[in-house]
């Protein structure tokens, strides 16, 4: 390049920084705006009044990869493990399989079996508490509902004392098989690069053989609450399907080797709004199809498929936006890996009109459909002779360097990539949250919702209401730090004039 | 470069199995992420108090990464609960120590973004017909960066935690300001 093309460049280059930085800077320091709770959203208007752009912010996690700097690679399953107590058991998986591929190990077979079982114990588990606890009030209690009922206590007087006691038992004795391989839930201790930590004892065998079948019953049981429910009501129905909660975007998630869903490994799969397959691409090459891009007004990062370039919150044929989870995830398979799950997922698609489905909320059911495909594989690998083997470590001898790996979190596709000197220290690290691969078209949610009821400057009732609806399928992860003021997590909503000067803040109840 | 410190060191007394025939007095139950800098106030806080209170008290002091749902296990069975956690508001300055009694927790807003709040966790209890604490006092302590991958705590927060775990220590009546102050130096 030219020496005067490269100055420019840099100038320019030079310019959108610090442009960014006070961007940033005024974020940052506007007292209104301290607040960094949990759900904190954006919304710029134009001239008329009307939304121009309006964005979920989240929290940011800062330092991981300084955090992680210089420390042996096999730590990164236990760190990255305690950063959210959400997902601790997705981001251990996506952290030890990294291991694996850094050291270009295999893990024995019973040690991958091991693992898929605690795996699908967690999206089981995890799942159960969307459905009936955070996701729960919008269906299980319902969208019309009043605000004072539309909590977890609703939902309990809506299913019953017993059904409520059946959920707390279910997820604490799922959380038993997970403690019994990790040592602990939050901070499980189990993936070694090649293989797991400790063997299932067949001792053990028989009482997590009923756990796992009674939690199959438990999942076709929500199944049957989510039918009875939700789709015995033409209006919920509708609301699903309806325009508002709509979007035509590409869709990437993990598939097995017959392009079926599968959480713990697999080919990782895009398909375009059409539901032909765009992509399809091992962990190593995510670089080549995930890119970031940064909006000024923004310190998210939006994730868009690299090869088509950002094209802005857009869902045109030409769009790069994507979207990732458990309606994502059935979008890019040809089927379930399991029967029941399989019958669940012919009545969801023929339901809903056919694949790909492009209705955000239509996540609740798809992730109904996942919970009995993770149950049913527990049953499987209980059933299956070798997941008693002793057999579940092979030591690496190989020198590492690179080592990339990804897991179906259950709020979509994770990535960790670490990279380590010879001794195996770390010197670089990076992951993309499901969060993150879903940002653009939550954006796109949280954007469509609020220019249905923002007019001219006026504010509709049921803003938050709304907002919150189409973002809460997503299940988002909103940021590591869980305590904000016990028992109330204050959604603010900022408006932002043409000028981007706040002229109103809405702070939920 | 920053230290690299032993992450198995805080592993010891976490997360006890959850005992649905207990029925014990007290529980201070610290909450927060140790590697998420001012998340971290609330397990630093028990931690100080676990190491102070008289070998034969009838306090159990615990500190977890679970929330939610999950700390239904842990609090069914006691007649008190404390509970110590990281909160930002905005509204006060770092280290500032925000005491509600648990009742005010009742009202419930809609349910939380993405994790249950600790108000839900206890309603939801309680419909349940859980064992639930009678009494529920919470501590929670304004943070200044609970976003950042680290260990050690913000100066102010550092800074405030002797005087915190003095007032928590206080209204445990288990012992007085005075001693305490002798006892550590960072207020003396």
């Amino acid at each position: 390049m030219e020496q005067a093309v490269k100055n420019t460049f840099n100038q320019g280059a030079a310019r959108a920084a610090a442009d960014y930085q006070n961007a940033r800077r005024r974020y940052t320091v506007d007292p209104i705006t301290r607040l960094e709770g949990h759900g904190k959203i954006d919304i710029f208007l134009n001239g008329a009044g009307d939304v121009e752009r309006a964005y979920l912010q989240v929290p940011e996690l800062r330092g991981f990869e300084v955090f992680s700097l210089g420390r042996p690679a096999e730590d990164m399953p236990q760190i990255t493990s305690r950063i959210c107590g959400v997902c601790p058991t997705a981001h251990h998986m996506a952290a030890t399989k990294a291991l694996d591929d850094l050291y270009q190990v295999q893990p024995t077979s019973a040690a991958r079996k091991i693992r898929e079982l605690v795996y699908n114990t967690f999206m089981l588990e995890d799942h159960a508490l969307h459905v009936y606890v955070l996701g729960g009030p919008d269906f299980i209690v319902g969208p019309d509902a009043p605000a004072a009922q539309r909590n977890i206590v609703g939902v309990i007087q809506k299913v019953g004392v017993e059904v409520g006691k059946k959920v707390i038992s279910m997820r604490r004795r799922l959380r038993t098989m997970i403690a019994y391989f990790g040592g602990k839930v939050v901070h499980p201790v189990l993936g070694l690069p090649g293989g797991v930590s400790k063997a299932l004892a067949p001792a053990e065998l028989a009482g997590m053989k009923e756990i796992a079948r009674d939690g199959l019953e438990f999942a076709q049981f929500t199944n049957q609450v989510f039918h009875d429910i939700v789709l015995k009501n033409p209006d919920y129905v509708k609301l699903i399907t309806s325009a508002d909660f709509t979007h035509k975007t590409y869709y990437m998630g993990l598939v097995d080797e017959k392009n079926r869903v599968n959480f713990y490994d697999g080919l990782i799969r895009v398909v375009d709004p059409s539901g032909k397959e765009f992509a399809k691409f091992p962990v190593r090459q995510y670089r080549d199809f995930v890119a970031e891009h940064v909006e000024p007004w923004s310190y998210m990062k939006f994730c868009y498929l690299k090869p088509l370039g950002w094209q802005g919150f857009d869902e045109s044929p030409k769009s790069s936006v994507y979207a990732v989870a458990p309606l994502a995830r059935l979008n890019v398979a040809d089927a379930m890996a399991t029967p029941l799950a399989q019958k669940a997922a012919e009545e969801y698609f023929a339901t809903l009109g056919g694949k790909p489905v492009h209705h955000t909320l239509a996540n609740h059911w798809a992730r109904v459909v996942e919970m009995i495909q993770a149950a049913e594989t527990i049953v499987a690998l209980l059933d299956d002779p070798e997941i008693t083997s002793p057999d579940v470590r092979v030591i690496p001898t190989a020198k590492p360097n690179l080592g990339c790996g990804v897991v179906e979190a259950p709020r979509g596709t994770l990535f960790h990539h670490y990279e380590t000197d010879d001794n195996g220290l770390i010197t670089k690290a990076n992951m993309i949250v499901a969060t993150q691969n879903n940002a653009a078209r939550i954006a796109m949610s949280v954007e469509k919702a609020a220019k249905g009821l923002i007019h001219g400057g006026n504010v509709s009732e049921g803003l938050l209401n709304m907002v919150e609806m189409a973002f809460r399928a997503y299940d988002p992860c909103l940021g590591c730090a869980t305590h904000s003021l016990p028992g109330h997590v204050p959604l603010s909503v900022n408006l932002y004039g043409p000028d981007h000067r706040l002229v109103r803040q809405l702070v939920q109840d | 470069m920053v230290p690299i410190t032993d992450l198995s060191a805080s592993l010891c007394r976490t997360d006890a199995p959850a005992a649905e025939s207990r029925r014990r007095p007290r529980l201070v139950l610290g909450l927060g992420n140790d590697i998420l800098r001012d998340d971290a106030i609330g397990l630093r806080v028990v931690r100080e108090l676990h190491d102070r209170l008289p070998p034969d008290s009838d306090t159990d002091v615990l500190e977890t990464s679970e929330m939610g749902l999950a700390l239904l296990d842990l609090v069914v069975g006691y007649r008190e609960l404390f509970i110590v956690d990281a909160v930002q508001t905005g509204r006060a300055e770092p280290g500032h120590l925000h005491e509600f009694a648990g009742d005010t927790l009742q009202r419930l807003p809609r349910i939380s973004p993405h994790v249950l709040g600790v108000g839900e966790m206890l309603a939801a209890g309680r419909e349940l017909g859980l064992a639930m604490p009678e009494r529920v006092r919470i501590f929670a302590i304004e943070v200044a960066d609970p976003f950042t991958l680290d260990t050690e705590l913000t100066p102010a927060l550092q800074a405030a935690l002797p005087r915190v775990t003095a007032r928590v220590l206080a209204a445990l009546g288990a012992v007085s300001w005075m001693r305490l102050a002798r006892a550590d130096p960072a207020t003396s």
